[in-house]
Parts: structure tokens; sequence; C-alpha cells
């Protein structure tokens, strides 16, 4: 494809990358940004763009973009400094928080919580976390790239411990009040 | 509202909802990652992107992305040119000032060179199979080998030439000194 064919290209679909990346990341100047790399990256493979689906492909590359800039952008704002929700006292060194919250479930309670989770994330649970696959193996029983499922176990982790937090907190002020 | 089905893929009201921009940022980012890979949610999701439902961009895209793609082309093309061109007039230099025939020639004899120690020319495949000689020995003194040692009329020579010599610095009884 020439430079004049990819310039009628971009002035076709912009209007369609636009839209979903407004869709995805609100910001209009981050939407903005998020179009232009969608179709510079477009452009570095544009060998690859299938005859007929020019649309479907601009707007697939858009969702990457807006997922990798969503993704680190909630990355960020969790792992801030001074998030104590997941902090826990004498936790040994190289156990991830998560995990030791985790561990400490019994295992009929572990496996309700994990059972009760929501898509898109009790599927990829249940396979790792239950029936002890690996998370490639998981990612492939699922149909989906290995790094989202590796993704999506990390955020389902925080939201079981998170939930366990809460409950315990809950049980402790209930203690106080009948005790 | 539930946004994915048991299957996994979006609920119609989950996607109403990214169409209209209602999800929450976990939600946009749970969609991000579900469109990344789901062609069927992906077919559902662009059907339903019509002329109507498309927004028009603040500024146009276009000028922007051609004039990055020039910039980076000519980049390219200019980089690689420099550096063909300072390479040309590198090696015209050195050989108008004579320093590259001098490089070649040091480098011919300072750097072991596996193509000429290896190679056997006809008179070494001669000698293959064959007792190693010591080829600077002369032929003469090879006959030689074996038998006593006599008087040469040379080694007389050298020896008339040490008498004299002795003759010269301690007198005539220095002939007499072994």
């Amino acid at each position: 494809m020439t430079t004049m064919e990819f310039s009628a290209m971009v002035q076709k679909y912009q209007a369609l990358v636009y839209t979903v990346c407004h869709q995805l990341v609100p910001d209009e100047g981050e939407a903005q940004d998020l179009t232009q790399e969608t179709f510079l990256a477009a452009w570095r493979a544009i060998d690859r763009c299938p005859q007929g689906f020019e649309k479907q492909w601009l707007a697939r590359i858009a969702a990457n973009k807006a997922k990798d800039y969503l993704r680190s952008a909630w990355v960020r704002r969790v792992n801030t400094p001074g998030d104590q929700v997941l902090a826990l006292d004498a936790a040994p060194p190289g156990c991830e928080p998560e995990q030791q919250v985790l561990d400490a479930l019994g295992e009929e309670e572990l496996t309700g919580m994990i059972l009760a989770l929501r898509e898109p994330y009790r599927t990829p649970c249940r396979l790792v976390m239950l029936e002890q696959y690996t998370a490639a193996q998981a990612a492939k029983l699922c149909g989906r790239p290995e790094k989202t499922v590796s993704a999506q176990l990390s955020r389902a982790r925080k939201m079981l411990a998170q939930q366990l937090c809460t409950q315990q907190e809950g049980g402790r002020v209930h203690g106080t009040v009948s005790g | 509202m539930e946004l994915f089905r048991d299957d996994g893929c979006f609920t119609e009201e989950g996607l109403h909802a990214l169409l209209c921009g209602q999800l929450d940022e976990m939600g946009r980012l749970e969609a991000a990652e579900h469109l990344a890979y789901c062609d069927r949610c992906m077919d559902r999701y662009t059907a339903l992107l019509t002329a109507d439902a498309l927004e028009t961009p603040p500024r146009s895209a276009r000028s922007a992305v051609m004039t990055t793609i020039w910039v980076r082309l000519m980049q390219s093309t200019l980089g690689r040119g420099a550096v063909a061109a300072v390479a040309a007039v590198l090696a015209l230099t050195m050989w108008r000032s004579g320093s590259l025939m001098q490089l070649m020639q040091h480098r011919q004899l300072t750097t072991w060179q596996p193509s000429a120690s290896q190679s056997q020319t006809e008179e070494t495949d001669q000698r293959l199979g064959k007792p190693v000689e010591d080829d600077d020995r002369p032929v003469k003194e090879n006959e030689n080998l074996g038998k006593p040692v006599e008087d040469t009329p040379h080694r007389k020579d050298k020896l008339t030439m040490a008498d004299a010599v002795n003759g010269l610095l301690f007198g005539s009884d220095a002939r007499r000194l072994p």
C-alpha cells in the first residue's frame, strides 16, 4: 500500500478509530493520541491487513491500544504507595499478600468465593486455582491470550483478597458490638 | 448490569453500555481486553458502529499521522544515505592519500592469513609423505654428515686469518696458542 492509499484509509476510518478509542478511554486528548498511535501501528503492520476487513482490523488495533493504556493506568492507581488494603503484618518476604490471604482460606470457602466471581474472572480462576492448570493451559482452554489471563488472574486475586478483608473487618466490628 | 455472559462474550446490555459510554474504568478495561481477542464480539461491536454512531474527532488525525510517517520515512532514508556518503568519502580519502594501501600491506604482514598458510602449492604437494628435511641446510654439508672432520682449505683460510690477528695483537708467539 502506498502512502497516498494509506492517507485515504486514514481519512476514511479516523472517525471509527476515534470512536472506539473514546468509548474505551473517555479523555478526549488521550483518545486522540490513541487514534494516532493506532494508525501508526497500522502503517507498520499494513501487510497483515486482511482485505475487506479493514474496519474490524483497525478497531482491534484501537482496542489493543486502549487496553494497554487502561491496564497501565489501572496498575498505576492500584499499586500507589499508601494503599494499605492488601498489606499484611509480618508477611514473609517473597510472598504476595493476595496469595497469603488466599492460602489462609479453607478449601470450601475459597471454592465458593471463586465460583461466585463474575466473568471474565470465574473461568480462568476455576481452572488455575481449583483445577491446578497453569496460566498457559488455562489461556488455551479459555481461548484467550496468556497475558490477558495472567492479568485477569492477578486482578481476581486482588478482588478475592479485598472481599476477604472486608468480611474480616465486618466480622471484627460485629464481634465488638456483640461482645 | 452484567457485562459478560457465562460463555465469556458481551451481553447485549453490556455492548449497549459500551456504545453509550456508561461503563466504569474496570468495565472499560475488561471490554478492551475482550475486544482485543474475540472476533465474534468485535464483529457485533463494529456492526453497531454505523455512520450515525460515529464521533467526529476534535481535529483531523490524517495530517498528524501522515506527517509522522513522512518524518520517519525521511529519517530512515536520509540516515542510510548519510551513512553511505560518509563511508564513500572516507574510503576515497584513504585511497587518495595512500594510507589504504599502507594499511592493507601492514595487515598482510601482521595478520594471520588462513588462505596463505593453509593452501597447498604444487611444491608442497610433492613433498608430502617424504621425511622432513631442513631446507636451509646446504646439500654439501648433508653429504659430510657421519664422516671424520677434515681440514678443508676454507678452514685453513680461517686459521690463517686468526693467526694473523693474533700475531698483530700478541706477537709471533701467539701462533702457538690453541
